[in-house]
């Protein structure tokens, strides 16, 4: 392949891998606001504490998989601590309250994190296993980011399959259309949101853990990736997942091949993207109206 | 016996040579000296008191009439890592002053006080907290910080309440042109012109090997005044050399894949960037992770953590220009050993977080800049023996002054910038850190590579930009004569 | 009864307007110039109130009208010499209506989590435009020192004095028209658009043009705070006056001073200021104490301080009618 069709064909590799990251860190987001209209503004604070609790957990045993397997049910556990403890007692204002609370508590976590691990850099290494170069038709490409691409597609595939072919995924969406009717079912709502919000964050943590080998983990790791997020999840709709995939690919493609044509006007694409999509469907691409 | 004196005499005929030759190859190491003014003082370096009580996390408590110096910095928040490092630089260079027992200004002797003012990033916190500093902290110098936008706002708070402005962080050329500039600022620290040009001159008039320079840097006036300063001096010292490419990427960027495909396409042999922390480190790392080998010409990616990550192979041949430089070897003098070991034996086993991170083992580097700059500050209060603004600016302009790791800098006095040489020093492996790491265990580190041989880039080479159309220096040279 | 209210009233009035106008001589200029910021801001916050606490429409890119009213100030200060402070301020007022006559008719067909998003969406596009198109705007570094003429004076920057007076009589101003708006029959609109549109609408009002007769005005009063915002400081930068933190601001000041009252958002920006300056005063961990208050605030008072205050006041008055009462009684 002559190296302009090699530069073509890599971009749109990138783009596709890039636009899986950006999944990954929405699909938490996505679920949450979705299921349980809650606008997370802290999502991007627990990505980063899924980075650093897996670096604790590289520091100490060394070993990655074991932070890859640990680090987002960690995390989980600690959104679901506070969504006990405080989310609830917001219900009272609405999404209004549930917004400012959840600001509150993405301050308090960056600050916990700055006490614990410090200002300064912290390494995270992709495992030996898959550091190194693999070769697509004819191309030299990271062994890293097709594990996240395939990372990507795993969670999207099994969260269709949790929530459209299980038992829990049916209770799950009928207490969101319907909360009344499924607690006088007997059925323990708090329960079944508890688990919604645990996986949200669940994905957010194994995004931070899965992105932070490609990155620098610091303090303002959560700030560097927010606001992508957020971008993603409004264009591609509230509560749908595959709304968010679609979104994300073509945000992918676009950054990459808005790097490739435009240079450094591609972010001015991606926000004119999204302004052009929520002026002729308000509600994102593949967003119910509330 | 007379064979074995001849052996002897023979074998310590050979060393005196030997010893000779290496001296003389250190010494041809050693730039040719700029004697382009003389200087009016110099930092002692054989008088640097015993520190070992200094902790940055518990400085000293000072009473009475002092000399107020507020570091208006970012404590809090995302970058309060600038905060720490300035913050621990400035008061160390305080600190050895004070325990010499101070300076005398006024009248009497007077002890010099460290006060933090955090800037919150924002220029909102900066006015606020720059304001408490003078009117209710009546602070003398304000020192300023990294970001020049912030840096134009602590200089004109400067100028409104009549205290003294220092910048030691904010590079920017704009700060000292005809609409920024006022008397009461002073911008002791290296500008973008400088660095940009710098590089180009070390590969077109010294390392003259690679010709073909792919530039990506950050997409706001800094990453693009470094872009634009290389060009310049590849015009300027290097006009075979060809730009295969130009990108500028926007802060904090996530993924450079799409810009290192067009870097792997373009056939560059290195690639010139300004990014600072974290961008300078993702795009290490990430370019590494694609399998890309080239060199970087940079000015910031020297922060040992991901330095360390990417690890020896992928460091090697790193360029990197500094202002803080010094020519090789580090530590040139028993002095040098004994005062930069104190810093490091502290860092080792005294002070606590956030002090005790590998940022900040040596006080080399920016740390080591910063410092150099404070001394020069307080020899300049010293010899104007007074807080008197008025008295200051008149030290100050075209002061020429000679730093401890014996740089020699000079203020420019139309429009305060300095003049000064820079040093460009590639990264070599462990084994061949010794030229730089002349004390045991000769290396930097293990784990990547680090200063190796070093080059000096002579100051007539990299005069700071002077802004035409600032009136105070109509008809003066680059020297500012 | 009613005339001792009414007199007292006025006096309470003419006290508070001595005093400010003696304040800085009596607290010096970093006092000053804190009060010139809470009128800045409780400006700002209020204009947004218009939006949310009475339309009921929640806008997260508010930034972007705070942010034009700068940019337009300094814009036409930088560039059109000679210009007055006068015509300077409505420059930027006028860029911000302008923005928001653009916008209108996208906005006034959505409501709730929508409106929210596009506001949001196009104080982002906003944003990243005034980075890019940094020949005009100046990047990241902003417009800086650009000449602010002043009325009696040759500027404004050498007299705080003066700026200050200036910033309380047009914010005081505005607070006014702001307050003044709310007792019109249109505003008492507005608050039933909040409860029940659908209801307004068969009343026979109309709902869109109400809603962009608001959206217009709030964005007005914005564009006013922000060019007081870059004058203040002579320099108005992207992330000073368009991020996202600034959009968020006047939200959680609302949140803390309560939602729907009309001084609430003063309030809000009173405490704010006050938390700050122990922030700075105190501690480094900014972050925690912001975090903190927020959870706190949103968890125990969550109709923020007035609603404290209102809840206070009627306990208050209920003891004394109570005790009224009795006394009538006995």
């Amino acid at each position: 392949m002559d190296p302009t069709t090699v530069m073509y064909v890599s971009q749109g590799l990138q783009g596709l891998a890039y636009g899986m990251i950006l999944f990954l860190i929405a699909s938490g987001l996505n679920i949450i606001f979705g299921m349980m209209g809650i606008l997370n503004m802290a999502h991007a604070a627990f990505f980063m504490l899924g980075a650093y609790i897996c670096y604790q957990i590289v520091a100490m045993t060394g070993s990655f998989w074991l932070g890859f397997l640990f680090a987002p049910i960690v995390t989980a556990a600690l959104g679901v601590l506070m969504q006990q403890l405080f989310l609830r007692k917001a219900h009272v204002l609405g999404h209004f309250g549930e917004l400012i609370l959840t600001m509150g508590i993405a301050s308090v976590i960056v600050a916990a994190i700055k006490k614990f691990w410090g200002t300064q850099n912290l390494p995270l290494s992709m495992p030996d296993s898959l550091n190194g170069m693999v070769s697509i038709v004819g191309i030299s490409y990271p062994a890293y980011r097709l594990f996240v691409i395939g990372l990507a597609l795993v969670v999207l595939v099994l969260m269709m399959l949790l929530l459209y072919r299980t038992r829990l995924g049916k209770i799950v969406r009928a207490a969101v259309s319907d909360r009344e009717m499924v607690n006088a079912l007997g059925i323990n709502i708090n329960l079944v949101f508890m688990l919604v919000f645990g996986g949200g964050i669940w994905l957010a943590g194994l995004a931070g853990v899965a992105i932070a080998p490609i990155l620098t983990v610091f303090p303002g790791l959560a700030d560097q990736v927010g606001m992508d997020a957020f971008i993603v999840v409004v264009t591609g709709g509230f509560g749908s997942l595959v709304g968010a995939f679609i979104v994300s690919i073509i945000f992918g493609l676009l950054s990459s091949y808005g790097v490739q044509f435009l240079s450094n006007f591609a972010p001015v694409l991606m926000v004119c993207f999204m302004a052009i999509v929520l002026v002729i469907r308000p509600n994102g691409l593949f967003g119910v109206k509330e | 016996m007379k064979w074995l004196n001849k052996r002897i005499f023979v074998i310590g005929l050979g060393l005196l040579v030997l010893s000779l030759l290496m001296g003389i190859s250190v010494d041809s190491q050693a730039a040719p000296k700029s004697d382009w003014a003389k200087p009016n003082a110099a930092m002692d370096i054989n008088d640097i008191p015993d520190m070992s009580d200094f902790d940055p996390n518990h400085p000293a408590v000072l009473q009475g009439d002092t000399i107020k110096i507020a570091v208006v910095a970012p404590f809090s928040g995302p970058a309060s890592i600038n905060g720490q490092i300035d913050y621990i630089s400035i008061q160390w260079a305080a600190h050895v002053i004070n325990k010499k027992g101070g300076l005398f200004v006024d009248g009497k002797k007077k002890m010099v006080e460290v006060i933090k003012a955090d800037n919150q990033s924002s220029p909102d916190g900066t006015k606020k907290v720059c304001e408490r500093m003078v009117l209710r902290e009546k602070v003398h110098v304000l020192m300023g910080t990294q970001g020049s936008h912030l840096m134009k706002i602590i200089n004109q708070t400067a100028e409104k309440y009549n205290v003294i402005a220092a910048n030691f962080g904010a590079n920017s050329d704009e700060l000292q042109d005809a609409t920024n500039f006022n008397r009461n600022a002073f911008q002791m620290t290296q500008s973008v012109s400088q660095l940009g040009r710098g590089l180009a001159y070390y590969y077109g008039k010294i390392r003259k090997k690679e010709k073909k320079f792919y530039i990506i840097c950050q997409d706001y006036s800094f990453g693009r005044g470094l872009a634009a300063a290389f060009k310049q001096g590849l015009k300027e010292y290097y006009p075979e050399a060809e730009i295969v490419g130009e990108d500028y990427h926007r802060l904090f960027l996530t993924d450079f894949a799409p810009f290192l495909i067009k870097i792997k396409a373009s056939g560059a042999e290195v690639i010139y960037t300004g990014d600072w922390v974290p961008d300078a480190n993702n795009l290490l790392k990430q370019t590494r992770q694609q399998g890309i080998t080239l060199p970087f010409a940079n000015i910031y990616m020297d922060e040992p953590v991901g330095l360390n990550e990417v690890g020896v192979e992928g460091t090697e041949g790193l360029v990197n220009i500094s202002q803080y430089g010094a020519e090789n070897p580090a530590f040139k003098t028993e002095a040098d050993i004994r005062n930069n070991k104190m810093w490091n034996d502290m860092w080792k086993n005294k002070w606590k977080a956030p002090y005790n991170a590998a940022l900040y083992e040596w006080p080399l580097g920016t740390i080591g800049s910063y410092i150099e700059q404070t001394y020069w500050l307080l020899s300049v209060i010293e010899r104007a023996k007074s807080t008197d603004p008025e008295k200051i600016i008149k030290v100050w302009e075209g002061d020429v002054y000679k730093f401890g790791n014996r740089k020699t800098v000079k203020m420019r006095a139309c429009d305060h910038k300095v003049i000064q040489d820079f040093h460009v020093y590639e990264s070599v492996r462990p084994d061949k850190q010794k030229v730089s790491m002349n004390i045991p265990p000769y290396y930097w580190s293990k784990e990547r590579s680090a200063a190796g041989p070093v080059h000096v880039i002579p100051a007539e080479a990299v005069l700071p930009w002077m802004d035409p159309k600032l009136d105070r220096c109509k008809g003066k040279n680059g020297w500012g004569e | 009864m009613n005339m001792i209210n009414k007199k007292a009233n006025i006096v309470l009035w003419l006290m508070l307007i001595v005093f400010l106008a003696f304040f800085p001589k009596l607290f010096g200029i970093y006092y000053t110039n804190m009060v010139v910021t809470f009128a800045i801001f409780s400006v700002f916050a209020t204009s947004l109130n218009m939006l949310m606490g009475y339309t009921g429409l929640l806008s997260f890119g508010h930034a972007m009208f705070f942010g034009f009213g700068g940019y337009g100030t300094a814009l036409a200060l930088k560039h059109i010499e000679g210009l007055g402070i006068f015509p300077a301020i409505g420059f930027g007022m006028l860029a911000a209506v302008v923005l928001a006559l653009v916008l209108t008719p996208i906005m006034v067909r959505v409501t709730g989590t929508a409106f929210a998003m596009l506001n949001m969406a196009f104080a982002q596009l906003m944003y990243v435009l005034a980075l890019k198109l940094y020949t005009i705007t100046g990047g990241e570094d902003g417009i800086a020192n650009f000449p602010i003429p002043g009325i009696f004076t040759e500027s404004l920057r050498n007299s705080s004095d003066h700026f200050y007076y200036l910033a309380m009589i047009i914010l005081g101003l505005c607070m006014w028209l702001m307050w003044f708006f709310t007792k019109t029959p249109f505003g008492q609109i507005q608050v039933g658009i909040r409860d029940n549109a659908k209801r307004v609408d068969y009343l026979g009002y109309k709902v869109p043009q109400s809603k962009a007769v608001v959206y217009i005005l709030s964005a007005a009063f914005a564009g006013i705070a922000g060019s007081f915002y870059g004058l203040f400081h002579n320099m108005v930068s992207a992330d000073g006056s368009l991020g996202m933190g600034m959009s968020f601001m006047p939200i959680i000041m609302i949140m803390i001073g309560g939602i729907g009252s009309f001084l609430g958002p003063m309030t809000g920006v009173a405490i704010f200021q006050l938390i700050d300056e122990f922030i700075l005063r105190y501690t480094e961990s900014s972050e925690l104490v912001m975090g903190a208050t927020l959870i706190l605030v949103v968890v125990f008072m969550p109709m923020g301080f007035m609603g404290l205050f209102s809840m206070l006041k009627s306990k208050w008055k209920a003891r004394f009618t109570g005790n009224a009462k009795m006394e009538k009684a006995s």
